[in-house]
């Protein structure tokens, strides 16, 4: 294990610390250098992109307006008491 | 037009409007908290700040609109807030190791089980189907509450990191050492539960 080598679960992390804040330059070498040698991390590195995007489309999903409407008249008539209050 | 006359339509502005919009908001706070009791307290809110705010409501886009804005400033600083009360909670209970241990080995990689593997071209369309979205969200929700949000505040930002962590007053490493943790457990029930079903 060479001082450039990094281990799996540090991988993972920089990972993550790339799709947050980016990294360092010594630190993208590592990891390229690491992925393109180690097929689980690369597959990782992969999947966690992916899960980012079916993340981002799921929880920031704009088209609320396809929902149907729930039942609701007991929070409007609470509303309203608290607005006369 | 006495002070009196205009309190008056203030009031009947605000009651029209929340019998006009109270079930899309509603629908929309549920979609993002999962939790209904709570959507409605932060429906509830927004029609109050819409109240104490309408001066600056000018009329530059719809009122659905505006108070959708209110809404989700509500929804985030809730997500903040109760993420700030579960950090310091977990503090004092996370057990690392028994995460790490189960993925990595001494020389921390990969357990040979562990190792991710491909998981194939399928998944373009993904969020169209109902089932994956169902298994998306059970995963989600089996995870521990503070990364469950720490996830949730990531996307629901839409914001660069820095900034993120700068509101909720912690450190960008803490942050994305939560994510990663988040990460691995995620990608593993995913992987499970769909990619290789």
């Amino acid at each position: 294990m060479n001082w450039m080598m990094l281990s799996c679960k540090k991988v993972t992390e920089l990972v993550e610390k790339k799709s947050l804040v980016g990294l360092s330059t010594k630190e993208g070498v590592r990891l390229r250098l690491h992925t393109t040698m180690c097929k689980g991390c690369a597959a990782y590195q992969k999947q966690s992109f992916q899960i980012d995007k079916l993340l981002q489309h799921h929880l920031a999903n704009d088209s609320f307006s396809d929902l149907a409407p729930t039942e609701n008249d007991a929070l409007i008539n609470r509303i309203i008491t608290k607005l006369r209050a | 037009m006495d002070s009196r006359k205009d309190f008056d339509s203030k009031e009947e502005i605000i009651e029209s409007w929340v019998k006009l919009y109270t079930g899309s908001l509603l629908q929309w706070a549920q979609f993002k908290t999962s939790d209904k009791e709570c959507a409605e307290d932060l429906v509830q809110d927004t029609f109050l700040a819409a109240f104490k705010q309408l001066a600056s409501f000018n009329g530059n886009s719809s009122p659905k609109t505006w108070l959708l804005a209110i809404l989700n400033n509500k929804i985030k600083s809730y997500y903040r807030n109760k993420y700030k009360i579960l950090t310091e909670k977990a503090k004092a209970q996370t057990s690392d190791s028994a995460l790490f241990n189960q993925f990595f080995d001494q020389n921390d990689h990969w357990k040979n089980h562990e190792k991710p593997s491909d998981w194939g071209d399928h998944q373009i369309h993904l969020l169209d189907d109902p089932e994956f979205n169902h298994i998306l969200a059970s995963c989600m929700n089996g995870l521990p509450e503070a990364w469950r949000l720490a996830i949730s505040l990531k996307y629901l930002e839409q914001k660069k990191g820095e900034l993120i962590c700068q509101e909720l007053d912690i450190s960008p490493t803490n942050f994305w050492q939560q994510l990663h943790r988040a990460k691995l457990q995620l990608r593993k029930c995913l992987s499970l539960n769909w990619f290789k079903a």
